[in-house]
């Protein structure tokens, strides 16, 4: 062991010349300021969309006008977003009520399938009278959506699964068996289409006497208020804000964690077989392969956009409905693939999750040596 | 003698609290320099500037008389600073070998290097007097043997300026001994050694001067032997000590009694092997013994969160070892956990939930509507019963200081009329003033009737609050003291391989 | 049934080679501390370009492959920028770069759609080919089959006999520790999340130019999120890893084997069989190593030198 005070060792440090980045942690940051940070990921979000769309032809003068004027600013535009939002509002609240308790249901379409097999098992086998079949399709669909997620929550909380993995799996065995059931056994005898038979007039939703907006939307409705009440008033609201941000001090606490994670969890796939049941008897009038399709990654996105909050949800699910029904129209105008709404919901989410970062941190630039 | 560090006016915010406040230091070649000041004066903050994890936000460094401005730790590095952390850095699934390795580039091919790393470990640990295998993993080994380790990494490095951050805390008296007698060796050497404490007795023992911090504050650069202990802790703390605690003799009904309990940790290596003890109404009974011995898992077996493997936990008469954590508290248990912000607080919520969940889990708040502004209230009393600062109900619990938090965690466990309370470390990490407080708040439970179960590594605090004191020793109570305990005899046993 | 056995297993090479492929890509970003939920977005974009150079650029496999890697790589860095750099959330971006792949490909991918190309030939190695049973499974795949073999061996000796790999390891395991020691942490996740995204794009243009031979929308059809649970399955070794590839490459490619056999076996519940395999494989995995996880220890975490926390 060589003496202490020898010479120092060989410098085979090289100092940086610029400088570096240092962050400081934000203990706290104002109300306004924050919102200007994601206002701020939210604008760059949108800048890249629409350089995007232009870039994919749509032109310039166009943008506006699809996305804004006809579509929120227009008796029929507004009315397909009113359509659009239903089922939205439904897995935007399903992924909040999830993630609020901090299990990631990514599983969404899967429960969503689900609640609209629960709803054509109902409507193409004509059970129960008339009145009360749209009703229990309902009931059917909730159970349908909320069974499809006991088994991810029960590996979750007992052999500690990763449920973004087991929850997603599902999806695609909810898929598959959607499609033999529709190139099986309830294959539209009429057209010999690979989706059921129609649904009759007393299976689907009524309307609303205005458009053709329909009671999907009073029934989305409801659920954010319950859901409002459920946490943001309730008892078990409070213990989904523990069990979600420290499960460990819930657990000491005397809060039944278990159990909260699973009721939770519970409604949350409840939720998404809501929503398969409005586009099955409002939307579509029959189960058809490709109804979920986009649903799982928006209600995931619309819950993050509102930091879990269920009015803020019902906000959002209103303008990502203007993003389909918008979506709808650039789609039939320039040939553009749904894929697109994809991209652009992806785009914008990224620039929010990533000006976290301001929100999180205060940035220095410390000075190098050389210059 | 030449001066090796130098730090003048050096300032630090966090997010606008105040860590460093032109603090000033130096420290000098074959000369061991005590950073003296109680928890959250800046101490580890000052070196953590040193060994380049923090950027200061003001004042100047010059190493070897050289003005510097560290880049990073790779940089305090080459110019000759290596610190011993206080959370050891070290790597747990690797091996000794490996950690000294990440460190220490001894060049050539890989395979080679290790071995040639190993070798060396071996070597240095001859000439230190340390006993250490480097090809076992971390995560085997004791937190003499981690400290050990850290110790060979920084020297094997070519560290000048050596500078040690509570080194002793982890470990016995014993223990802390032969470590110092290292280090003073080291300094005689020619290394400069920063020996950061909070304990007077290793200053007066092992130091050749002491700088003392108080607030991000230096207050005083002497030598120790111009200052009393009195003088000392008037700096330190900027008043007078605490005054003696009065006994009192339990010798009532037992209000919680373990028997023959046995726990396993995470990994299933066992913890406990069978506990046994009971502590009576109206007395406060001190477990002490060397940190990870198993006051974490009895901690956590006693709270609810971890199971017993064998043996029973009873509250008041009633068999409770397998109950949920929320009936455990309906039987009259409030815990303090060691970790505040584990078990304790829930971080990112207010102050008046984290206060009011304990309430709220026995139905005082109703569960269909929640009575917000009744929590409040109540919020409210306990924030001016208990004095704690810097916040009102709404305040994002975060934002507390360490003794706030830990005030508002005894307001909450107290606030039910707990009569069985459960204290882990409950002063680790606060400052006199906190440290205080809550430990008046423990001997008022305890006279108000309530069986107090004090698990604490610091027998200091264990001897000064404890009517009783049982050693936790591998797992086992291996030896129980009516007050005034022997601190000799509890130290023997707290070491004893038994 | 000796046919039936041959030519299943002369076949599981083809399924399991992108399976191992990304899920040595997962290993390397998992082992420096980010999970990478985004696998199934690289891999899209991976096979979106080794279709489309294949087809611009001479039909070479070669070039497909290049490209393929270059797309993951590309979007590896977006992702590593977000929350390497950026700090973000790992899930939640993770998930959004599923979504921003199958988006980017859908939009771009239209000129290319449908269009069957010719893609990875079995090589002929001669006589070797020729020998009864084993010439067929081990002598007469393709070169990227035999390519892997190196690429899986290359993973292991770079994080378990290398410095830079215990770097890597140390800056998953405990990023507070490797910076005190000098090592740059985000360098270390920025370029192991770089690396994990070329092989998860190599994976994907494998199965676009060899198992597909054919470019459609979201084609990866969940082998991404196979390949996440892989890591788990394999306690983040790569030795293991071959062993669940194989594995499940082997329950893929069982399923044209049925069909070709004409077992009344009903087609969906069969494509099944792989997302309930993997689903079996998490829990089996949560009954068996309930007691001590072998994931990285900073596993999803950002680090931040001052953090206080």
């Amino acid at each position: 062991m060589p003496d202490r005070a020898a010479a120092p060792p060989a410098g085979a440090y090289r100092a940086r010349r610029l400088g570096r980045l240092n962050l400081e942690v934000r203990q706290s940051i104002g109300r306004v300021r924050h919102a200007a940070f994601i206002a701020f990921g939210l604008g760059v979000g949108l800048a890249i969309s629409v350089a995007i769309l232009l870039a994919a032809g749509v032109e310039a003068a166009n943008i506006f006008d699809e996305f804004v004027v006809l579509t929120f600013f227009d008796r029929l535009g507004l009315s397909s977003v009113l359509i659009e939002c239903s089922p939205l509002i439904l897995v935007g609240l399903s992924a909040a009520v999830a993630f609020r308790v901090n299990f990631w249901n990514i599983g969404i379409e899967g429960q969503f399938f689900w609640g609209a097999i629960g709803a054509t098992v109902i409507a193409i086998f004509d059970v129960g009278p008339p009145a009360t079949r749209i009703g229990l399709m309902l009931v059917f669909a909730i159970v349908g959506g909320f069974l499809w997620i006991v088994p991810p929550a029960i590996f979750k909380i007992k052999l500690g699964v990763n449920e973004v993995i087991s929850t997603l799996l599902l999806n695609y065995v909810a898929y598959q068996f959607v499609l033999n059931q529709i190139y099986g056994a309830w294959q539209d005898p009429r057209d010999r289409f690979p989706h059921s038979e129609a649904f009759d007039a007393a299976e689907r939703l009524p309307l609303l006497g205005w458009e053709k907006v329909h009671l999907g939307l009073v029934i989305s409705l409801v659920a954010v208020a319950f859901v409002w009440w459920l946490m943001q008033r309730s008892r078990f609201g409070v213990y989904m804000r523990f069990v979600g941000a420290n499960p460990h001090m819930a657990l000491a606490a005397g809060i039944p964690v278990a159990m909260t994670i699973f009721l939770a969890v519970g409604l949350s796939g409840a939720l998404s077989g809501a929503a398969g049941f409005v586009m099955g008897a409002a939307q579509e009038h029959r189960l058809t392969g490709t109804m979920a399709a986009g649903y799982g990654f928006s209600g995931i996105m619309i819950a993050f956009l509102a930091r879990n909050n269920p009015v803020a949800v019902l906000i959002v699910a209103f303008m990502i409905g203007g993003l389909y029904a918008a979506g709808q129209s650039v789609k039939v105008f320039y040939s553009l693939p749904q894929a697109l709404v994809s991209l652009i919901q992806a785009i914008v989410v990224m620039c929010v999750a990533a000006s976290d970062f301001l929100v999180r941190y205060r940035v220095h630039w410390l000075r190098g040596d050389g210059r | 003698m030449t001066v090796a560090l130098e730090m003048s006016d050096v300032s630090k915010e966090f997010d606008g609290n105040r860590a460093l406040d032109s603090a000033c230091f130096r420290a000098e070649y074959g000369r061991v320099q005590a950073l003296l000041g109680e928890n959250g004066a800046g101490k580890s903050s000052l070196m953590n500037v040193v060994c380049g994890l923090y950027a200061p936000d003001a004042g100047r460094i010059a190493v070897d008389g050289v003005p510097v401005s560290i880049d990073g730790p790779a940089h305090a590095r080459a110019l000759g600073i290596g610190m011993v952390h206080q959370h050891f850095k070290l790597v747990r699934p690797f091996t000794v070998a490996e950690n000294v390795a990440l460190a220490n580039r001894l060049g050539g091919r890989w395979t080679d290097e290790l071995a040639r790393v190993a070798e060396t470990v071996e070597r240095y640990c001859g000439e230190l007097g340390f006993e250490l295998d480097p090809a076992s993993r971390i995560d085997s080994i004791s937190v003499a043997e981690r400290q050990r380790v850290e110790i060979v990494k920084v020297l094997m490095s070519g560290a000048r300026i050596l500078i040690l951050d509570e080194p002793t805390a982890v470990l016995t008296d014993d223990e802390a001994d032969r470590l110092l007698a290292v280090v003073r060796g080291l300094a005689g050497r020619g290394a400069a050694v920063v020996l950061i404490t909070h304990k007077l007795r290793e200053v007066h023992d092992f130091a050749d001067r002491v700088t003392i911090m108080r607030a991000g504050r230096t207050v005083a650069d002497e030598d120790p032997k111009t200052l009393d202990d009195r003088r000392m802790t008037e700096l330190m703390v900027g008043s007078a000590p605490r005054s003696a605690v009065a006994a009192r003799s339990g010798g009532g009904r037992a209000r919680l009694e373990i028997a023959d309990l046995s726990a396993a940790r995470d990994d299933g290596v066992a913890a406990l092997a069978g506990v046994t003890l009971a502590v009576q109404e109206g007395e406060i009974y001190g477990v002490a013994g060397v940190g990870g011995n198993g006051q974490t898992e009895l901690a956590e077996v006693l709270m609810g969160v971890r199971p017993a493997l064998h043996g029973t936990v009873s509250l008041d008469g009633e068999d409770r070892t397998a109950a949920h954590p929320g009936e455990r508290r309906k039987g009259g248990l409030g815990t303090v956990p060691s970790d505040r912000y584990l078990y304790g607080l829930t971080a990112d919520l207010s102050v008046a939930e984290n206060f009011g969940l304990a309430g709220l889990a026995a139905g005082r708040y109703g569960s269909w509507w929640v009575a917000s502004a009744r929590m409040r209230g109540d919020t409210e009393a306990a924030i001016a019963d208990f004095e704690i600062q810097g916040g009102g109900p709404a305040t994002r619990s975060r934002l507390l200081s360490g003794g706030n938090a830990q005030k508002l965690v005894l307001a909450r466990e107290l606030s039910g009329g707990a009569g069985i309370l459960v204290a882990h470390s409950p002063t680790r990490g606060l400052d006199v003033r906190a440290c205080a407080a809550v430990q008046s708040q423990l001997l008022e439970a305890r006279d108000r009737g309530a069986a107090v179960l004090l698990i604490s590594e610091d027998l200091d605090e264990v001897l000064d609050l404890s009517d009783r004191v049982g050693v936790l020793n591998r797992g086992r109570i291996v030896g129980e003291f009516a007050r005034p305990a022997d601190r000799h005899a509890v130290g023997r046993l707290m070491v004893g391989h038994a | 049934m000796i046919e039936f056995l041959a030519n299943w297993l002369a076949f599981t090479p083809v399924f399991a080679v992108p399976l191992l492929l990304a899920t040595l890509g997962l290993i390397v970003n998992e082992r420096a501390g980010v999970i990478n939920l985004g696998a199934e977005g690289m891999m899209l974009c991976g096979a979106l370009a080794g279709v489309a150079c294949y087809i611009e650029f001479g039909e070479s496999t070669a070039v497909g492959m290049t490209a393929a890697a270059f797309a993951g790589l590309l979007i590896a860095f977006l992702f590593a920028f977000v929350v390497v750099v950026l700090r973000a959330d790992q899930v939640v971006t993770g998930i959004t770069i599923v979504f921003f792949g199958a988006g980017l490909t859908g939009l771009i991918g239209l000129r290319w759609n449908d269009t069957a190309i010719a893609g990875f030939q079995k090589l002929d190695l001669g006589f070797l080919s020729q020998i009864p049973f084993f010439g067929k499974v081990v002598f007469a795949q393709d070169a990227m089959v035999y390519l892997t073999v190196p690429i899986a061996f290359g993973v292991w000796y770079f994080l378990f006999r290398t410095r830079a790999g215990l770097n890597l390891r140390a800056v998953g395991e405990n990023p507070q520790a490797a910076d005190a020691a000098g090592i740059a942490v985000d360098f270390y996740r920025f370029w192991a999340v770089a690396a994990g995204g070329a092989l998860c794009g190599l994976a994907g243009g494998y199965l676009a130019l060899a198992a597909a031979k054919i470019w459609v929308n979201e084609m990866t059809h969940g082998r991404g999120w196979i390949a996440i649970a892989l890591v788990i399955f394999a306690r983040w070794m790569p030795g293991r890893a071959v062993f669940g590839a194989i594995l499940f490459g082997g329950i893929e490619a069982l399923i044209p084997r049925i069909f070709a056999a004409g077992w009344p076996v009903p087609q969906y519940f069969l494509q099944m069989t792989p997302f309930l395999a993997t689903l079996g494989v998490l829990v089996w995995v949560g009954l068996a190593g309930k007691r001590r996880s072998a994931a990285p220890g900073a596993l999803g975490l950002p680090y931040v030198r001052e953090d206080r926390w």
